[in-house]
């Protein structure tokens, strides 16, 4: 795997105050070699999310370049599956299968909105059908969960959420119920739950912030907390972000912890879509950028 | 990580009703940035199943090697979808007369036995219950699941996919079509059957909050009872209802006056009810006070259903209900012409913003200003 020279060859003892980019680029460079701290992902068909994860996070670091492009592109390509089509997966109520096994989850309703949005085939979607699961999976509390009758859960209110604002159907979100369900997520420690009377957990810095960000509510949570909590995950020595401070840290709380702190405005990162949860400017180009609100960059 | 099988089984390369399968290795020529790794039981098991797929084979030792793959990785995508496919392809050959009326074919019965095992288990594993509700969908069996749950749910009392299953069963069994109304009108058996089945929903929930009061996903299970399924077209009964609900909630809270989950429970059958708010003023103010330690002792011991007072160990005033109470007062000012009680609402999240709930003092001093400007209240 190309590396990149990392700037940090005169090893200090780090901080957790600030963001450890050069240690999280190793981190994810070394993913591709060190096969040990790799047993977290167990299955294979996490490896493209790992891909995914890791390769977002170095955009948002502004390294792209890190991991080789060809070496990725090869991989992605070599899961093209030629039988499978997305909008055969979508089913009567409106809701899609992950696969031809049959599970639903608005997770997959999302996939499917988001991936027909990207290829520029949303018109082959029925519309009303799709958004009318997601307003039967909405709760009391104002919240959405994975199928119709289910709880709200914030990871499930993200796919929800940016689904409807992919199809620019925000009109159907109870903005004032869902805005304060979401920033009532916060704990004193400034972390972030994904239900009530649950743990805090760095990756629903994601859920619930890109969410916010949507509904233009990110200014409701004390950001400032937020953040420390985020880099008090982080492992000073090896690189990586974990679910909380002192856990092992996995590229997939790396990712979404880092993704939290490009939209809470931290310094020197890209700004993240938290429609699409892809760089901005890869989103904008494409002419998809819908009318979400982060937290400006500070300098 | 896989685990090598405790029961010391040979692995499937030396067993000799294996020999005519010749694995197949990973393809593995790319490097990608997430490799995994496994013990050499757990590679050998799946160049099994690699070979078994590409073969199209199923047969019943290919519920054996499932069984492995799946015991060794619970979240073996693949493994589980073929094992199901193989299932449903022995079962449709096996058909026979000698299953006796009404009984489970044996392997389906099997099949049970087994998922009933791994369920507790691997508990954590979407597939394992994405399975069952295959399984269920075969056997038309929903109350033994129901069992099943309420077993699981005892090791793990909020788990998402456990309860998730739970609510799937009962609207797909005996649920209510999306108007409200129960699918087997017609079928006056199966109605009363359903209707049976919510009752004893109702004293699941009860059970489950008299054990962990906070549990939001019984809560959230509570309302999807009461509310969404077997439901009811007859006003009075929805009163009765209503109330019922009315005071289940207030006495939780009372007994846990900082539990959000009660809070938004309340709030959502009050606004579900297009009830107002404000009705629930002298229930809400003992509340938003600190505790005081003398007569108040006394006025416990006359039982209140409509205003149970907090507990003498609440630590108040409670966020939830400072919020609450400020909503009313947002509410009442904005029809007043003086706006005295839109005041007395800044007055309370002032409280919350500098006082009780400084995290999300930004929120609280967004409602200030809203209010100040005139914006609608939001109950
Ligand atoms: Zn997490």
């Amino acid at each position: 795997m190309a590396a990149t020279p990392s700037s940090s060859s005169d090893v200090k003892v780090a901080d957790t105050k600030t963001l450890l980019v050069d240690l999280h680029v190793s981190y994810i460079q070394k993913l591709g070699e060190n096969k040990d701290e790799l047993m977290y992902h167990l299955t294979t068909h996490l490896r493209l999310n790992a891909v995914y994860w890791g390769f977002t996070a170095l955009s948002i670091m502004g390294r792209p370049d890190a991991l080789d492009r060809d070496e990725m592109v090869e991989f992605v390509m070599s899961c093209w599956d030629d039988e499978a089509v997305i909008m055969s997966l979508q089913q009567p109520s409106g809701v899609f299968a992950g696969d031809c096994w049959g599970e639903i989850d608005t997770r997959f309703l999302y996939c499917a909105v988001n991936a027909l949005s990207l290829l520029g085939r949303l018109d082959e979607l029925d519309r009303e059908k799709t958004v009318g699961y997601l307003k039967r999976c909405r709760n009391f509390d104002g919240g959405f969960g994975s199928v119709v009758g289910a709880e709200s859960h914030a990871g499930q209110v993200f796919v929800c959420v940016a689904a409807l604002a992919i199809l620019d159907r925000l009109d159907v979100i109870d903005v004032d119920t869902l805005g304060w369900w979401l920033c009532e997520r916060q704990l004193p420690n400034g972390g972030l739950n994904g239900r009530p009377e649950k743990l805090e957990d760095v990756c629903y810095s994601f859920w619930v912030l890109s969410a916010l960000s949507i509904l233009g509510k990110v200014p409701w949570i004390d950001a400032g907390k937020l953040e420390s909590f985020i880099l008090s995950a982080q492992d000073p020595e090896g690189g990586g972000i974990a679910d909380r401070p002192g856990d092992m840290v996995d590229v997939f709380h790396t990712h979404f912890g880092i993704a939290g702190l490009s939209i809470l405005g931290y310094p020197g990162l890209v700004d993240l879509d938290p429609v699409y949860c892809m760089p901005a400017n890869v989103v904008e180009k494409k002419g998809l950028r819908k009318g979400w609100k982060a937290l400006e960059r500070r300098s | 990580m896989p685990l090598p099988d405790p029961d010391g089984v040979p692995l499937f390369a030396e067993r000799p009703e294996w020999a005519d399968v010749l694995p197949l290795e990973q393809y593995e020529d790319v490097n990608p940035i997430a490799p995994i790794f496994y013990t050499e039981e757990y590679k050998a098991a799946t160049n099994y199943f690699r070979a078994i797929v590409k073969a199209g084979e199923k047969s019943p030792r290919v519920m054996e090697l499932t069984e492995s793959v799946i015991r060794q990785n619970p979240a073996h995508y693949s493994a589980w979808q073929y094992r199901y496919e193989t299932l449903t392809f022995l079962l449709a050959s096996t058909t026979s007369d000698s299953t006796p009326k009404g009984a489970l074919p044996p392997l389906l019965a099997a099949e049970l036995t087994l998922m009933d095992e791994l369920a507790v288990q691997f508990l954590k594993t979407y597939q394992v219950w994405h399975h069952r509700r295959l399984l269920v969908s075969l056997t038309k069996q929903p109350s033994r699941e129901l069992a099943l749950i309420k077993r699981s749910l005892e090791v793990d009392s909020k788990n998402y996919h456990t309860w998730s299953y739970r609510q799937w069963l009962l609207s797909s069994f005996y649920g209510a079509d999306e108007n409200g109304r129960e699918q087997d009108d017609d079928d006056e058996g199966e109605t009363i059957e359903a209707r049976e089945v919510w009752e004893a929903e109702l004293d699941f929930v009860d059970t489950m909050l008299a054990q962990d009061v906070r549990n939001n996903s019984a809560w959230h299970h509570r309302f999807f009872v009461v509310f969404h399924s077997g439901g009811t077209e007859h006003e009075a009964e929805k009163e009765r209802i209503f109330k019922r609900e009315l005071v289940y909630a207030k006495q939780s809270i009372s007994l846990a006056p900082s539990n959000p989950s009660a809070w938004n429970y309340l709030r959502g059958i009050l606004t579900h009810t297009r009830t107002p708010f404000a009705t629930l003023e002298t229930f809400v103010k003992p509340y938003t006070v600190a505790q005081k330690s003398a007569g108040d002792a006394e006025k416990r011991d006359i039982v209140d259903l409509d205003n149970p007072p907090p507990s003498a160990e609440a630590e108040l005033p409670c966020v939830q209900a400072l919020e609450f109470l400020a909503d009313i007062f947002e509410t009442q000012g904005a029809s007043e012409p003086g706006k005295e009680n839109t005041e007395k609402a800044v007055e309370l999240w002032k409280s919350l913003a500098n006082q009780y709930d400084t995290i999300r003092k930004k929120y609280w001093e967004y409602r200030i200003r809203e209010a100040h400007h005139g914006k609608e209240p939001r109950t």
